[in-house]
């Protein structure tokens, strides 16, 4: 279809007469698609459009869970939340553990999921080893592992002491260090789902470069670093977009692990809403704060799709 | 073409109107209206739908099915939930226009939630024996009422509870000829000889959760100042008054002799308690709804090994203090706007409040009931230390403290990490008072 312009006014030229079956063709092999989609497009869009345009409503409200004494209050909200140093403090940590997620998918589950796919002995065991983490509901992982950083009776102290290392034993909760070392190993160790994405690619990879790159005398290394992880860019890339959007999400594995401790600063915009939202009239600000986290992570994603496009170009 | 097209329109608009409808239906944003009420017929049965936190449900069952045996013509279908779960479950549910007829409410926590979807207890007082009121214990009914931004009795309270206050090994007490400590420096020296004694037995143990940090702080600074927390909720006090100070200071010095160690603030939600079951620490301190432990048959039937267990208030820290702990009315039983039965309702809650419900409930030892000179049943506590226990916990409570009412979200958010800060030496008590202080004023956490 072409534009152009006579004095002024824009004309669409129409179609030449032989496209124009072909496009009614194309049309009517959608519609059965478009019927059999159409219920359920509706209901997700009038599920979250309501869900998202309630948000909106109720952030610019001061309000309780009854929704029976509402105030409006304007931006007041957005205002309250964007000057609270938790705020701040929980959003940062959210980037820090995307960061700290995506170094260890794109290093060590890389890693991993070739050294797993080249026929080590014992590989369905390490599968399971790295898998059950993401296959088990969070929540249970990390309370258990909350539990194991108890100073007293906790495992990873007891574990520590027992091959003679008392002096790194921690108060794992109780200093901000190791509060967040501990949160990044159980971040690490959540490196299932990479092995998985990767696994699944290196089935599809053209296994002749490979051959003819050893036939060339290439290293391990080499063959890592200079063939395989370029020829994996594209799953990279659908790993670093699943695991920064999974951070966002990571509210069972902060709060069932060190609770936000100590005092808050391992806290993720998760529990900060979780918290947020207890006691009287507090809905209004944690819709706000919860309209600021979906604006800021679709920032994020929208960042991520031009940095894609870009590269692909 | 056009045909599919347009019953996909029609069947569009059937789902948008169909949705529209059901948000409607549920009354929306404070359309709660009292329902009509349906009259039984005779040899009718009604069943009447009870939504609560507590107690546990076999003790409810147990109580429930002594109150249906008497009324036949009622029937009670209970549905149990988590604490912190039921916050959030129950105005939602009565906010959707859930039809239900007997709620229980946390009365600090919940009230100012429902209040609106509840029956103001005037409205239906008519159902209740005349007097009711006078056989209550007052401060309780008046703490009730009080807790609602509109000063108005939404429920009718079961009991009350208190804290902190401090519960013992007594059998590993009397072995070592350790008696009960009344001050911080009788603790003390407890702890010394527990220390030595029984290595293994961690002393004192309680929650290193940032919500327990206010019960403690509150408690230690009630012994010398027992309003302060009354007078901070009311905007009468700051939080960076010297007395907050001192009572910071006073809360570390716990952990700065010895008393407690800082490796206890790693215990979350029920360990304290669980290492305290075990045997494997001296002294809990808790909330008085652990008073369940003083009970043998209820360590019996908790397969909790410890064969005799004491209470009583939490030491006395400053100089010239008295024994305190915060207390509020709990457990109370509602009727909510959307109940159509209020006679029969009125009837269970009568029987839950001031009938023989509250000694079928109470041997819970959770809530210490509302009805006056209500006594515990003699075979529930069978030592000594039990019975003075449970005395000591009841005294406590009912002194003059403040009341047990926490701004839930600057408690969560702020407060409790805090008081953290400071037991960990992150930061000084006078820093912390003004951090606190700073944040209540932030119009971040709205105050009644």
């Amino acid at each position: 279809m072409t534009q152009h312009s006579t004095g002024g006014r824009v004309h669409t030229a129409r179609p030449p007469a032989a496209a124009r079956p072909r496009r009614r063709r194309a049309a009517r092999a959608l519609l059965p698609a478009a019927v059999f989609l159409a219920p359920l497009l509706l209901f997700y869009g009038v599920y979250y459009l309501y869900a998202f345009g309630f948000l909106a409503d109720m952030s610019t409200k001061q309000t309780s869970l009854s929704f029976t004494d509402v105030t409006d209050v304007g931006l007041a909200n957005f205002r309250l939340v964007l000057t609270d140093p938790a705020f701040h403090t929980a959003l940062l940590n959210n980037l820090l553990f995307a960061a700290v997620s995506i170094a260890a998918a794109l290093t060590l589950g890389f890693f991993l999921a070739v050294a797993l796919a080249s026929g080590v002995r014992l590989r369905r065991f390490f599968y399971a080893v790295f898998l059950l983490p993401s296959l088990i509901p969070l929540s249970l992982f990390a309370t258990v592992f909350g539990r194991m950083l108890e100073t007293d009776d906790g495992a990873v102290n007891a574990a520590l002491r027992a091959v003679g290392l008392d002096s790194l034993t921690q108060d794992w909760l109780g200093s901000t260090g190791p509060a967040y070392s501990a949160l990044f190993v159980l971040l690490v160790y959540l490196v299932g789902l990479p092995v998985m994405y990767y696994t699944s690619d290196l089935t599809t990879l053209n296994t002749s470069v490979l051959e003819s790159a050893m036939i060339d005398g290439a290293g391990a290394g080499q063959i890592y670093r200079l063939i395989l992880f370029p020829m994996l860019r594209n799953t990279h890339k659908t790993v670093i977009l699943s695991v920064l959007l999974m951070s966002f999400r990571a509210f069972d594995v902060v709060y069932f692990s060190t609770d936000g401790e100590p005092g808050g600063r391992t806290q993720i915009t998760g529990t900060y809403l979780y918290n947020t939202m207890l006691g009287a009239g507090r809905v209004g600000y944690a819709s706000a704060a919860a309209v600021i986290v979906l604006l800021v992570a679709l920032a994020i994603s929208a960042v991520q799709i031009l940095v894609q496009r870009r590269s692909a170009r | 073409m056009r045909g599919p097209l347009r019953a996909l329109a029609a069947a569009s608009a059937v789902l948008a109107l169909g949705l529209t409808a059901a948000c409607g239906d549920s009354g929306g944003v404070g359309g709660a209206q009292d329902a009509a009420q349906e009259t039984a017929g005779p040899g009718q049965t009604v069943t009447l739908d009870y939504w609560t936190w507590f107690p546990p449900e076999a003790t409810l069952k147990e109580t429930i099915g002594a109150f249906e045996k008497n009324n036949p013509h009622i029937r009670i279908r209970l549905r149990e939930f988590e604490a912190a779960d039921y916050q959030k479950q129950l105005p939602l549910a009565l906010n959707g226009g859930e039809s239900l007829d007997i709620v229980g409410v946390q009365v600090a926590a919940m009230t100012n939630t429902v209040r609106e979807q509840l029956r103001p207890v005037d409205s239906w007082q008519a159902e209740l024996p005349a007097g009711w009121r006078d056989r209550l214990n007052g401060q309780m009914v008046d703490q009730t009422a009080g807790i609602a931004e509109d000063d108005t009795l939404y429920s009718v309270p079961m009991g009350s509870i208190g804290s902190a206050v401090m519960y013992s090994n007594a059998a590993l007490l009397t072995e070592l000829g350790i008696p009960f400590p009344g001050t911080a420096a009788e603790l003390r020296t407890a702890v010394g000889k527990i220390k030595k004694a029984k290595p293994g037995v961690t002393p004192v143990v309680f929650q290193g959760d940032p919500f327990w940090q206010e019960e403690m702080l509150f408690t230690i600074a009630g012994q010398t100042d027992p309003k302060l927390s009354d007078r901070i909720a009311a905007g009468q006090a700051k939080w960076n008054d010297p007395a907050v100070v001192e009572a910071l200071k006073s809360y570390k010095s716990l952990f700065d002799d010895g008393v407690v160690d800082t490796s206890v603030l790693s215990l979350k939600g029920s360990r304290p308690a669980e290492l305290f079951n075990s045997g494997k620490a001296a002294f809990l301190v808790d909330g008085s709804w652990q008073s369940s432990l003083l009970s043998a048959s209820y360590r019996k039937a908790n397969k909790i090994g410890l064969t005799d267990v004491g209470a009583g208030a939490f030491p006395v820290v400053r100089d010239g203090g008295r024994p305190a702990a915060r207390g509020l009315a709990e457990g109370g039983l509602a009727i909510p706007k959307s109940s159509q039965h209020v006679a029969e309702a009125a009837a269970f809650i009568e029987y839950m409040t001031l009938g023989d419900g509250v000694s079928q409930w109470s041997k819970d030892l959770v809530l210490v009931p509302a009805l006056d000179g209500f006594t515990v049943d003699s075979s529930v506590l069978t030592t000594k230390a039990a019975r003075e226990g449970y005395q000591a916990v009841q005294d406590v409570i009912a002194a003059d403290g403040s009341a047990r009412n926490s701004n839930q979200a600057f408690l969560n958010q702020v407060e409790g990490n805090t008081i953290l800060d400071v037991l960990r030496g992150q930061t000084t008590p006078e820093k912390a008072a003004d951090k606190l202080q700073v944040e209540w004023a932030s119009g971040r956490y709205t105050q009644k």
